[in-house]
């Protein structure tokens, strides 16, 4: 999988000569040192191939989020540098810019290099395949315990006096350390997460990539999401939360209080009315007994905090609930159909398979397409552990810090600690342990709140610049199977960028992830806060689709996105619902408006601009 | 029904494979007999040419000319056919023959509900069942012809074809394969589809090989630009497992093949404006096309290649089927050679280029 890329100039802008938003000067100092672009290292970046991480990132980074990217910065880099040792790629590398995250892969070259890679990596790669299904079952333990180990983390504000039992237990430890220790052991528990997060991902890709390959070898031009629905899990968790809600709907027309969900606007007044029945406090009780662990689900990524998380906001179960209980009283049967899924599956896959040309072909699909679907349920699984569950979590231990900064003066509100890199707040903690120990004002409860402003004011600039899907310098070849599997790209994305205007341009190419074509009014949506304004009918345009975007999916005719390849988290859940999709169109929100007429074309990823009549 | 019938209906359950309608007619005549839509037709069957040239006596002179053209340059064949040629055009044909033609064509006007009904007069050749002999094109078709008087005197034409020059000279394999037998040709009579768009289509990809699409090739008017090669052809590519469109390259086109009413005759005539940047088909018919491509691959067993054509209310005719032989005669290679799945994966991800069989 190399692409070619035509050598000379730098065919993007330079990363150098980005300009800086007006007004949001200094933007830098919401970063680390080493995650900015500096003129020590500047024809190192020149040379280098930078495409902007829309899909995990697409809003400006807050301070304390970068501890998602700084995760993956070396736990995603390390599989292939140092562990697996994959022969023709290094890791990562990562900078931000202008608050947004620019990544670029890093290749091997040397012939004798990659010789020497290729041993370890057959043993070791070779071991976990050969393993497969065992480490799995040792990863679920490994993430569940990491999981229950974070639940077990509290944070609560420092008290007047240390309590009795510090005395009578004489543990010699008190609520200070006690506190800095919790946020020590918050922050490795993250980013022992994250290191779980990628000590399978790279091999199932690659397994799935051989698979897919060999299918577009034998099958030239079959869409990329045929082949993924041969291989895809049936019964996997991500799809879990929703299938819950279908459940919860069915409930709610069989206790007759669906009622209250369709005629009540807002959650916590459905609640209150449920509570004033028999039916409507069993539907509670429904309801609270699936919530945890199915509604630890994130609308966005699950990589910025500020996603909301349907735990705690559940705006979008109910609006996704309507939409099953107007389905159940027109007398439809709204659980998923798996027998029916997995049977097409299978008549799918023996007919592809009954036209290949010999034998041997044969014999080499059957034995890549088990591999791949071996590998498959740890590729879709672990996006519920990790990203919706764990993160979810964690992002609500991080707020419970916030409040404790709250109590003690530092912030306005428990929001503001995003404002800081989490190194600050281990700053930000030992100045309030100091405070507390020895009967002083703390400087933080006056140094932080102007800090937290400004940036605030710099980030909100950020949110409205665009910024352009890639800069530097193309390489020649890209090998890293993250790229291409994850962000899709590919040598006709790279082209696509540098061919298109993104002001004028009216036809979009993108990958095709799912099947069919359809017209329809655009929905821009840049913040998964205006989720709620779409309106049935309407065409999903956005940076990136998240895969707890599922339930308004029902509502919409058809998805675009700025970045995404087949697997990334979305195309799975656009494909289970049936909707065309173009993903990594790379300029779609910057090109369109909503109330464009657009037409969306998602047997060969194209989407075109029919009307530009939006506002 | 007798042993040596003069015409037989292509509905007829005697006409598939049926050896006396030639290879062409009789493979129609599958076709109908597997429910596919065929417009309606009958064959003036070898055993109709047969008697004519036994009553006329003109077999003993198709026997001089087929033993000498074998090894005349094509330049000096007319000069020995010439006499044979106007003997069949003129010699009176035999009244009980020329009855069965004219009242069944009365036939297939009635079934088709028009009186002068317009039909395709076509040679069937007995030659065309040698295996990898195709005689493409050789043979006579005549289109768009009118009435009882024209069809007599085309099915002369079609019998007249057969020694032609062309014919006579077409070399398989370096043997004179018309010229040194003694065949016979079957006149096939079809309602004409006033194809609004027309075409052919592959069970699979003809490039690549690959089973698992389906390949459509479709101009505006009659099939015959397309088969001609004189329209640059519109492509459609589809999924023969999804049934989705995976490519369309839609050919802009000036000029179509249709009945010209004034000239009383098919031409190749300007094409209406708004026609010509447009694509010759929905992709509601190009994926009723693959249906119908699927089936008949299926009810054939192998890989075929088909004529069709859309009517003018929409709907499909099956003109023409017969297997595919470019592909279907080479021998399998596999894919990608594969030891165990595992080495193959980590052969990939350490970079190692995979051998893509066609450059794409």
């Amino acid at each position: 999988m190399d692409v070619k890329v035509p050598a000379g100039k730098p065919a993007f802008l330079n990363p150098f000569e980005v300009e800086t938003p007006k007004g949001a000067e200094g933007w830098q100092g919401l970063y680390r040192y080493y995650a900015l672009l500096s003129e020590e290292r500047r024809a190192f970046e020149e040379g280098k191939f930078w495409f902007f991480d829309g899909m995990h990132n697409p809003e400006p980074l807050y301070p304390f989020d970068t501890i998602m990217t700084d995760n993956w910065w070396v736990a995603a880099s390390q599989m292939s540098t140092r562990v697996w040792a994959l022969p023709p790629a290094l890791g990562i590398d990562h900078r931000v810019i202008n608050g947004y995250l620019y990544v670029s892969p890093n290749a091997v070259t040397d012939p004798a290099k990659i010789a020497e890679r290729a041993e370890y990596f057959t043993r070791r790669a070779g071991y976990y395949f050969e393993n497969w299904d065992t480490i799995f079952t040792d990863w679920k333990a490994k993430a569940q315990d990491c999981i229950d180990r974070l639940r077990a983390i509290e944070f609560s504000p420092l008290p007047e006096y240390e309590p009795e039992t510090s005395i009578t237990g004489h543990a010699g430890r008190y609520s200070s350390l006690n506190l800095l220790q919790n946020y020590s052991r918050l922050i490795e528990n993250m980013l022992e997460m994250g290191s779980y997060h990628f000590e399978m991902l790279n091999l199932g890709y690659g397994a799935y990539l051989t698979f897919r390959e060999f299918c577009q070898n034998a099958f030239p031009g079959t869409a990329d999401q045929t082949i993924t629905d041969m291989v895809s899990g049936i019964d996997i968790l991500l799809f879990r939360p929703d299938d819950e809600l279908r459940k919860l709907a069915r409930q709610a027309v069989d206790l007759d209080v669906a009622d209250i969900i369709m005629k009540i606007q807002t959650p916590d007044d459905i609640l209150v009315a449920m509570q004033e029945s028999e039916a409507g406090r069993t539907w509670i009780a429904a309801l609270e007994a699936v919530k945890d662990p199915w509604f630890w689900y994130s609308t966005g990524s699950g990589y910025c905090h500020a996603d909301p998380v349907w735990m705690t906001d559940l705006r979008l179960p109910f609006t996704a609930m309507r939409g099953y209980i107007t389905a159940i009283r027109q007398g439809e049967d709204v659980r998923r159909p798996l027998d029916k899924i997995l049977e097409r599956r299978a008549k799918v896959t023996d007919e592809y398979r009954s036209y290949l040309p010999t034998d041997d072909d044969r014999e080499a699909f059957d034995s890549l397409i088990e591999l791949a679907r071996k590998v498959f349920p740890f590729v879709e699984d672990h996006n519920f552990y990790v990203e919706h569950l764990h993160h979810s979590i964690f992002w609500s231990k991080v707020r419970q810090l916030g409040d404790v900064f709250v109590a003690h003066k530092f912030f306005e509100t428990n929001e503001d600690i995003f404002y800081l890199h989490r190194h600050e707040v281990y700053d930000a903690i030992y100045d309030l342990m100091i405070g507390w120990a020895v009967g002083t004002q703390p400087r933080g409860q006056t140094y932080w709140k102007p800090i937290v402003a400004e940036r605030r004011r710099i980030r909100n600039i950020l949110a409205k610049w665009t910024p352009p899907p890639a800069l530097g310098t193309p390489p020649d070849t890209i090998t890293e199977p993250l790229t291409i599997m994850l962000w899709g790209i590919t040598q006709e994305t790279i082209e696509e960028w540098m061919g298109i205007d993104a002001a004028s341009a009216t036809e979009l190419r993108g990958i095709a992830a799912s099947a069919g074509k359809v017209r329809g009014r655009a929905r821009v949506i840049t913040d998964p806060d205006h989720l709620y304004d779409i309106e049935d009918g309407e065409i999903l345009v956005c940076r990136v689709t998240a895969p707890s975007w599922a339930p308004v999916f029902p509502r919409i005719r058809a998805a675009v996105s700025d970045v995404g390849g087949m697997m990334a988290h979305t195309a799975i859940i656009c494909r289970e619902y049936g909707l065309p999709a173009v993903v990594g169109t790379g300029f779609a929100t910057a090109r369109m408006k909503t109330g464009d007429m657009i037409e969306v074309d998602g047997n060969i990823g194209l989407v075109r601009i029919l009307d530009g009549q939006g506002t | 029904m007798s042993a040596d019938p003069m015409i037989l209906w292509l509905d007829d359950p005697a006409a598939a494979r049926n050896p006396i309608l030639g290879g062409k007619f009789s493979s129609l005549g599958d076709s109908t007999a597997a429910g596919l839509p065929v417009p309606p037709g009958f064959g003036i069957t070898t055993c109709a040419y047969r008697a004519f040239m036994a009553e006329t006596g003109l077999q003993e002179d198709a026997a001089r000319v087929r033993r000498i053209c074998a090894d005349l340059p094509p330049e000096k064949i007319t000069a020995q056919t010439r006499d044979l040629v106007t003997g069949i055009l003129t010699r009176p044909l035999p009244p009980a023959l020329e009855a069965e033609v004219r009242a069944a064509y009365a036939e297939l006007a009635r079934r088709t509900a028009m009186a002068d009904v317009a039909v395709a007069v076509r040679s069937s050749g007995e030659s065309e069942d040698l295996a990898g002999a195709s005689f493409a094109g050789q043979y006579e078709t005549f289109l768009w012809i009118q009435g009882a008087d024209a069809v007599v005197d085309h099915m002369r034409r079609c019998w007249a074809g057969m020694f032609g020059d062309a014919v006579l000279s077409y070399r398989h394999n370096g043997e004179a394969v018309a010229a040194t037998g003694d065949f016979a040709i079957c006149v096939g009579v079809q309602h004409m589809v006033a194809a609004r768009a027309a075409g052919v289509m592959f069970t699979l990809d003809p490039i690549t090989g690959d089973r698992s699409k389906i390949s459509i090739e479709a101009c505006w008017g009659l099939g015959e630009g397309v088969v001609k090669g004189d329209v640059t052809p519109s492509q459609f590519l589809v999924d023969k497992v999804m049934f989705s469109v995976l490519k369309r390259k839609v050919a802009a086109q000036t000029e179509e093949y249709r009945f010209d009413a004034a000239a009383g005759r098919v031409d190749f005539l300007p094409l209406k404006m708004e026609c010509s940047e447009a694509s010759c088909l929905s992709d509601e018919e190009v994926l009723a096309l693959a249906r119908l491509a699927k089936r008949i691959e299926k009810d054939r067993g192998a890989p075929q290649d088909i004529e069709w054509a859309i009517g003018p209310d929409g709907r499909i005719a099956v003109l023409q089927v017969r297997p595919e032989t470019v592909w279907s005669s080479k021998a399998a290679r596999p894919i990608q050679p594969v030891t165990s799945p595992i080495s193959h994966v980590l052969a990939r991800m350490s970079g190692a280029v995979s051998t893509t069989k066609t450059p794409s």
